[in-house]
């Protein structure tokens, strides 16, 4: 933080920023370790906003500042008039080789980046488009390095929902994306209740879906996922520390009675909204919690 | 009873913050400034003649530095933002904010029942720190009477104080304290039903407890026009009647001049709920973020613009602080182009002296230069407009 402000002001040089985001990231890949993570991630330091470095890998300048959803957290809208270019080098998805295996990678959903994105064509047409020639070859690039899990986040579908008619081209661009993909597809939607659009989720073509359950009731899941669950258990907007038992309760309930294919238990949300220090104090919850509940599974 | 503002037409004003000289910050973080600190405080307190400035030149080759010393480079640091936006011809004035940590920041740490917890980011590299609210809120001592007292002693211009209020404060806090139950497996409606009350007294008591008796503070010692800062007002799209409420709860029966500054939002939203709240005398709204950089008074040149339409129409008339800066960038809005988006809103309000011309939002993020070139040509703008309107 300290360093990035620097440069901004001209008080010190890339070098030091350079540093400072090594040390970040060494210490946040620590964490993960330590709290016996299963996937890891770069933690999206060096990312200003989830669409920054796919715009720079398209070479469009940052636009307008909008409002990330219900945050005090602000994004710049993607500029994509006219036709989307296809991405040739989309290095910035990529995780640093320091980063360990396997990964996560986190991109936007083709419905949340064609929604937020200011655009001049339809959104459903620019949601396939930015499918085959932003994201797909972000997710390959992506694959190449190392990740094995892919996760789509989409707080758009949560906070403002979906039209019926919008639901085939979302799966037409999930096919484009998951289409003989060498990694684990997620699509998780959150910032809102994801109950009313269950059924029509597992219909999706992704490995596994994921709800913000600080919003979703449990019960609204149903149960006999054909599909994995990602379970956004840890509140990624509150500072308060999940109690270990509830959460493992809830972890062994969704294992129960919903019955996922693959059961991944993670924050409702990117942690991005928390200081540093409480972050991490959520991450190694998140893991004292997995490994207890595997524990119990496993007896 | 809040106060009518009765202003010329086309008042200019700042909104709120500006950067803080390298040699404020490291003189008060300890650090050891260097030529080009010294160089910085020379020539601006050259450029903006503030009177006796080599004896801040002086104080700066003295470290290290006492605890009043910090206070008095904090004083200049002060009186260099409002010899600033002095000399870029603003009409009504403040000192960027010099004082103060942040504008969250300050009014937490001087508040009973927070407790802080590190930084997050707010957008690009810009982070923002938040604390927690974890006790019973109350105001620990007024916590903007020392720099508006200094500042009535120096000031040349009117003066408007900047107030950070309730509902920004509460939005940007975590809360530890009136919704804490986790259990996922309770009912999500229920879990929802909770957190809004929850919500609901967290705001309002910000307001009455923390807000309220600061602004009393502030008018007993001559504040006349106060400016409440809610850049989060409209975060949460269906608590727009609570922002408002926390407006009034902390303005209501008191005897000053009111007004809210407004930002980066979608401002459609806060209609019709800002029409309860007639105690709010202006509305100092960012709009040129959002405007195309052509000239014109055409509504398809205005884009930006559209919105203020619904601020016209508000029953009790109040003024609209017309940001004409975008503070996001460096670019350097022409005369010409202010002078455009002040016409246009004239044509729509058709009273010119319901126009305040400001800044979008505070101009924290950019340079000094930067900043002054920007405040120049607004306030050229403005005389161009005034010319073009014979008023």
């Amino acid at each position: 933080m300290a360093a990035t402000r620097g440069i901004d002001r001209g008080r010190v040089g890339a070098d030091a920023v350079d540093q400072a985001f090594s040390d970040d990231q060494a210490a946040f890949v620590g964490v993960q370790k330590k709290a016996g993570m299963d996937f890891f991630s770069d933690g999206l330091l060096k990312w200003q906003d989830i669409f920054r470095p796919l715009m720079g890998a398209l070479g469009i300048k940052p636009h307008t500042l909008i409002r990330w959803f219900d945050t005090n957290t602000f994004f710049r809208e993607p500029e994509l008039m006219g036709k989307v270019p296809t991405v040739k080098n989309p290095e910035g998805v990529v995780a640093a080789a320091s980063v360990p295996r396997p990964r996560v990678t986190t991109l936007p959903s083709p419905y949340m980046f064609s929604r937020a994105a200011h655009a001049d064509q339809d959104r459903n047409r620019l949601m396939v488009e930015l499918a085959q020639r932003v994201l797909r070859p972000a997710i390959d690039a992506a694959v190449a390095g190392g990740a094995e899990l892919i996760h789509l986040e989409d707080p758009w579908l949560g906070y403002f929902g979906i039209k019926q008619e919008d639901w085939a081209p979302l799966a037409e661009a999930l096919q484009t994306l998951h289409h003989n993909l060498k990694a684990t597809l997620a699509f998780h939607v959150y910032f809102g209740d994801a109950g009313p659009h269950i059924a029509q989720l597992l219909r999706l073509p992704v490995d596994a879906i994921g709800v913000d359950l600080i919003e979703t009731d449990v019960a609204e899941l149903g149960s006999g996922w054909e599909k994995g669950l990602v379970a956004g258990i840890i509140n990624g907007r509150s500072s308060i520390l999940e109690s270990l038992d509830n959460t493992v309760e809830v972890a062994r309930h969704l294992a129960d009675t919903v019955r996922p294919r693959n059961l991944y238990l993670t924050s409702n949300c990117e942690l991005g909204y928390l200081p540093t220090v409480v972050a991490e104090q959520k991450v190694l919850r998140l893991g004292e919690a997995a490994h207890k509940a595997k524990e119990l599974v496993s007896v | 009873m809040t106060a009518e503002l009765d202003h010329k037409p086309l008042l200019t004003h700042e909104v709120g913050s500006l950067d803080k000289p390298g040699w404020r910050v490291k003189a008060y973080a300890g650090k050891p400034l260097d030529d080009k600190d010294l160089e910085e405080a020379r020539s601006w307190g050259e450029r903006l003649t503030v009177p006796d400035y080599e004896k801040l030149l002086d104080l700066l080759r003295h470290a290290p530095f006492s605890k009043e010393q910090k206070t008095e480079i904090q004083r200049w640091s002060s009186l260099y933002a409002l010899r600033l936006e002095e000399s870029a011809g603003l009409d009504v004035v403040y000192d960027g904010e010099q004082q103060r940590t942040e504008m969250y920041d300050w009014a937490v740490n001087h508040t009973n029942g927070f407790e802080r917890r590190g930084s997050v980011r707010a957008f690009d590299n810009k982070y923002y720190s938040k604390a927690a609210v974890i006790g019973p809120i109350s105001l620990r001592e007024p916590f903007h009477n020392a720099e508006f007292s200094y500042l009535v002693s120096v000031a040349d211009a009117e003066l408007k104080v900047p107030v950070t209020g309730a509902y920004t404060i509460a939005d940007w806090s975590f809360d530890e304290r009136y919704d804490v139950d986790t259990d996922l497996r309770e009912p999500a409606v229920d879990r929802r039903r909770a957190r809004h009350a929850a919500r609901r007294d967290f705001v309002l008591e910000v307001s009455r407890n923390l807000i309220r008796p600061n602004l009393q503070a502030l008018i007993g010692v001559g504040a006349r026009w106060i400016q409440v800062d809610e850049p989060g007002a409209s975060t949460e799209a269906d608590e727009l009647d609570l922002f408002v409420d926390s407006f009034n709860a902390s303005v209501e029966g008191l005897d000053a001049t009111f007004s809210t500054h407004l930002c980066f939002s979608d401002y459609n939203l806060f209609f019709p709920a800002i029409e309860r709240m007639s105690q709010c005398r202006q509305y100092a709204v960012g709009f040129a973020n959002y405007d195309s950089r052509e000239l014109g008074t055409s509504d398809e040149k205005r884009p930006g613009y559209q919105v203020i339409k619904k601020f016209r129409d508000l029953s009790f008339k109040p003024a609209l602080g017309l940001g004409v800066l975008d503070i996001h960038s460096d670019f350097i809005e022409s005369p010409e182009l202010v002078r455009d988006r002040v016409l246009y809103a004239v044509k729509v309000f058709g009273d010119p002296k319901r126009i305040h011309v400001t800044p979008d939002c505070g101009l924290r993020t950019r340079s000094w230069t930067v900043a002054y070139e920007k405040l120049k040509n607004m306030t050229a703008g403005v005389e161009l407009a005034r010319k073009e309107l014979g008023v």
